[in-house]
């Protein structure tokens, strides 16, 4: 048990490690970094100057080692547009983005999973049609479409809320129903074929055959089964709690941690950028580890180890 | 006398096993210490059951898997490194017939088309004569023109075994492994495809080795046999007669489950205890306890393959003890 | 007496019944193949040119005889541009959509090839990019190099890479396990022979159902992309951008938006039909 939990530890680890050295490579790749943060007029000897600071005319695997080490440190850089810290421009923007992204993650469940299992168990019938009818219309309309489309009929057209910022509770409700609905849709989608593999099982048959309510059968065979790989798609969107909301920030022009990224991506302010990466990586990763662990005691497979294969 | 055409050397293979998420891991010893040779032209049979290393061992014969320690030599040289250009082109020289013959055709290539394919590779001819030859090959292993345009599944078991064979001989190599060519196919039709091959040997010359748990059919295509118990060849030598006068006490137990015509049921030798498991070998002989003759010698040393007449090879102790007792004094099923 | 023989069976052919497809598969199919053609044709269709203004038509309702659907803040004809706009969000999703199978597949197969520490690597690179959001990659990518065109064809062909790479480098794994491709080995075929010409055209409806479902996800992300202004630059204009520019004119001129909106979500929903449906007749067990 304990090897297993090393295992994905370690896997964790590798994948910050690995996002670390994407931002260090497409930082190198895309230019001197001196010319892209100071700008392309600045002197010769400012170049110099920050080429010297920055260790910049070291060898590369030095440059990528005092890398790592910097963002051990919580070194971030500051931001180019205001001087202030990376970490303290996103840190103040999280609340925000949490207030969209939490309550969106509930709708999502709370729609989302009893769709699903409505579904699956009526399946083919009316009930299942309609909720998959809409869970396709879900996830195939992106996100900003459904934002402006929600934005026009209730703000515009019929004037009962605002269309953005973020100056009273009222301005919440139009993100977070969007931000809701498309993983509701997919959430739904998900938890039918889930219920619909556990429910095609033989120990559902027999359990059924024996005389068991169906209830009882759905309760404690069916849907502990079918939410041990729910679960997986639960724990990336929790993972997505910080990053899921960008596009969604930018319609409803709400300040998150989304909408500072869009800007500063359009500003190229590297520091802030490099930021949310790490941050967005480092909640990916813990919610994966979470999830991961969660299947350790779900899935009883899992915990007593299987029979190696033939070689 | 001359050279053997194959000549294979103490090949060992093991592989490396994790018994459970959290277990050891343990080494198992598919083929421990096997040596023989095959001469040009005849057929040897390797018998044994699941779990014996024949399998593995016809692979290593045929340079598709490499030994761990010791050597398999075609025509006196050594194998090729496995996927190098020369292995590639030695590939014509030998080749291997599959158990599950819709297995090792691809499903969306035409009969002929996959026949053809070894003259492809090789470079052999131009398309015109491997037009001619591919109707060549198909003919001589039964198969009509038209079966050539169809499909592996729209052909039956045999036909489809057949059109291996065919596809096999394409490059005329001058060795075949056959490894259970027959088991997945219908018994009428087992006759059916050994007849063809023993027609094919005679007519082509070919040297076989030809692997199998059925007792029946490999004493009817080979000349030579060995008998094979968890990786190791307990017995070794002329078919007719070892099959008539088995010596190692495996050997007699699985003669005695062969029914055979003038033999009386009643002679049935059962083993007992479990069946050979390669990840927990016994120590000493391998056989030992299952083997009802078992001393205490069985329990500590592995016998070597000893050559006890001219052509007869066994490897058990009790032949050193003196004769094994008659086959009369045993104990009946 | 009566003629009790059989009646002739035509010899080895068989008769060929066109499958039934069902009447959304059959409209979604018309859809995308209008929408190939719309991209195809752009420049000969489009009765404007896309950067033509038309100052004293400023957001003109649709529906008037010189501009179908209206006119945006600039006078630009809102068609026009839609045409065009499809045509550079296709070839983006498409490009994409190659790159990234071809790409994909190819990881796939050397990891099966080679197994060791290039299967662990390509393993690793492919957890790498299932775990994190690839909006966010794209997006840093994007600050570092800024937006042009072939950045972003080659940016999106890195989207759902791993997906191939997987599907290829099980099925060419259980190819050689089941049997084929180790006895055409044996026949002494070169691996490329035996990846290209036998396991590759096993494999490839599984792998074209695979993009099949990537293909919407590219355009949904391109769009997203570009309704944020980091995706497609203008002059060149996309079905997102063109929702990006009508946000501020909603209220006066909604039709600006509701043209490429309805393109967008219309053109994912028909491919996701197609495959959802080529997914059921190509390999039922893959629900």
């Amino acid at each position: 048990m304990l090897r297993f939990f090393a295992v994905r530890i370690a896997r964790a680890m590798l994948t910050i490690a690995l996002v670390v050295t994407f931002a260090f490579v497409v930082l190198r790749l895309s230019g001197d970094p001196a010319l892209i943060i100071m700008g392309p007029e600045a002197p010769p000897e400012v170049i110099a100057a920050f080429r010297k600071a920055w260790g910049l005319d070291d060898p590369i695997w030095m440059q990528y080692l005092d890398y790592f080490g910097a963002i051990a440190r919580g070194e971030l850089g500051r931001s180019m547009r205001d001087g202030r810290p990376a970490i303290a421009l996103v840190a103040e923007r999280i609340p925000a983005t949490l207030v969209l992204t939490i309550p969106a993650l509930l709708l999502k469940l709370g729609i989302g999973i009893p769709a699903g299992i409505l579904a699956a168990l009526h399946r083919g019938s009316v009930i299942d049609r309609a909720v998959m009818a809409a869970a396709v219309a879900g996830f195939t309309v992106p996100s900003f479409v459904l934002g402006l489309v929600l934005v026009l009929i209730f703000a515009v057209q019929l004037g009962w809320l605002p269309s953005g910022g973020q100056d009273s509770w009222r301005h919440a409700i139009l993100p977070i129903i969007t931000l809701g609905i498309g993983g509701a849709a997919v959430l739904a989608r998900f938890t039918r074929s889930a219920m619909l593999e556990v429910l095609g099982q033989p120990y559902v048959r027999t359990a059924s055959a024996k005389g068991v309510a169906w209830r009882a059968v759905v309760i404690r065979h069916a849907l502990p089964n079918a939410a041990i790989p729910t679960v997986t798609i639960i724990g990336f969107m929790v993972g997505t709690l910080i990053a899921g909301a960008v596009v969604v920030e930018s319609v409803f022009s709400w300040p998150g941690v989304g909408r500072l990224l869009v800007v500063a991506v359009a500003n190229r302010d590297l520091a802030v950028v490099q930021c949310v990466l790490l941050l967005v990586a480092a909640t990916m990763v813990a919610s994966n580890l979470a999830v991961d662990f969660l299947y350790g005691f779900l899935d009883p497979r899992l915990r007593t180890g299987t029979q190696a294969g033939a070689h | 006398m001359t050279a053997p055409l194959v000549k294979v050397d103490a090949i060992v293979r093991s592989y490396r096993m994790r018994t459970g998420m959290f277990g050891r891991v343990a080494d198992l010893r598919a083929v421990d210490g096997v040596s023989f040779d095959i001469r040009r032209g005849e057929t040897l049979g390797l018998v044994g059951e699941s779990g014996s290393g024949k399998s593995t061992t016809g692979r290593m014969v045929l340079g598709l898997e490499a030994p761990d320690s010791g050597s398999v030599a075609f025509e006196q040289a050594a194998m090729p490194a496995i996927g190098s250009a020369p292995w590639r082109s030695q590939r014509a020289r030998m080749q291997m017939i599959f158990q599950d013959p819709l297995g090792a055709l691809d499903r969306r290539w035409t009969i002929a088309r996959q026949v053809r394919e070894p003259l492809d590779i090789h470079a052999i001819g131009d398309d015109a004569s491997r037009a001619v030859r591919v109707d060549e090959l198909l003919h001589s292993v039964g198969l009509a023109h038209d079966q050539g345009l169809r499909y592996p599944h729209e052909l039956s078991g045999g036909q489809r075994q057949r059109a291996v064979i065919a596809r096999a001989l394409a490059t005329r190599p001058d060795f075949l492994v056959c490894d259970e060519p027959v088991s997945a196919l219908d018994v009428s039709i087992q006759a059916q495809v050994i007849n063809l091959l023993i027609d094919l040997q005679a007519e082509l010359g070919l040297t076989m080795l030809f692997i199998s748990h059925d007792l029946r059919v490999v004493r009817q295509i080979s000349r030579r046999v060995a008998v094979m118990y968890l990786g190791r060849i307990v017995e070794l030598g002329d078919a007719d007669h070892l099959f008539a006068a088995p010596q190692h006490p495996y050997t007699r137990a699985l003669v005695s489950a062969s029914p055979a015509p003038g033999r009386r049921n009643a002679e049935r030798i059962v083993l007992t205890g479990d069946p050979p498991n390669p990840a927990a070998r016994p120590a000493g002989c391998a056989f030992h306890p299952r083997c009802s003759h078992a001393f205490a010698r069985c329990r500590m040393e592995s016998p070597k393959l000893v050559e006890i007449a001219p052509d007869r090879s066994v490897a058990c102790h009790l032949l050193d003890a003196g004769t094994v007792p008659a086959a009369a004094s045993e104990a009946a099923a | 007496m009566a003629d009790l023989s059989l009646p002739q069976q035509p010899a080895a052919r068989r008769r060929l019944s066109l499958p039934k497809i069902p009447t959304a598969v059959v409209v979604a199919i018309a859809w995308i193949v209008a929408i190939l053609v719309v991209a195809l044709l752009a420049d000969t269709i489009a009765p404007y040119s896309l950067t033509r203004m038309d100052l004293k038509n400023r957001l003109s309702m649709p529906g008037n005889a010189t501009h179908w659907l209206g006119t945006d803040e600039l006078g630009r004809d809102v068609l026009s541009r839609l045409l065009f706009s499809i045509r550079i969000s296709l070839l983006i999703a498409f490009g994409a959509t190659a790159i990234s199978a071809v790409l994909g597949t190819l990881l796939g197969f050397l990891a099966a090839h080679f197994r060791g520490l290039i299967e662990q690597i390509v393993l690793m690179l492919a957890d790498f990019q299932a775990s994190m959001p690839f909006l966010i990659l794209a997006l840093a990518v994007l600050a570092f190099f800024g937006s042009s065109l072939q950045l972003l064809v080659c940016l999106m062909g890195l989207y759902g890479w791993e997906r191939y790479a997987r599907i290829a480098r099980g099925l060419a794994i259980s190819a050689a396990a089941q049997g084929y491709a180790g006895a055409i080995r044996q026949l002494g075929a070169t691996p490329s022979r035996i990846y290209f010409r036998h396991i590759l055209p096993n494999i490839a409806s599984t792998l074209i159902v695979s993009m099949t479902l990537v293909f919407p996800e590219v355009i949904l992300l391109e769009s997203g992309l570009s309704f944020l202004g980091l995706g497609v630059q203008p002059p060149m204009t996309s079905l997102g951008n063109m929702v990006g520019y009508a946000r501020e004119y909603l209220g006066r001129a909604p039709w600006i938006m509701l043209a490429p909106a309805t393109t967008i979500v219309l053109t994912t929903l028909a491919v996701s039909i197609i495959g959802d449906w080529l997914r059921d007749k190509l390999d039922p067990t893959l629900k």
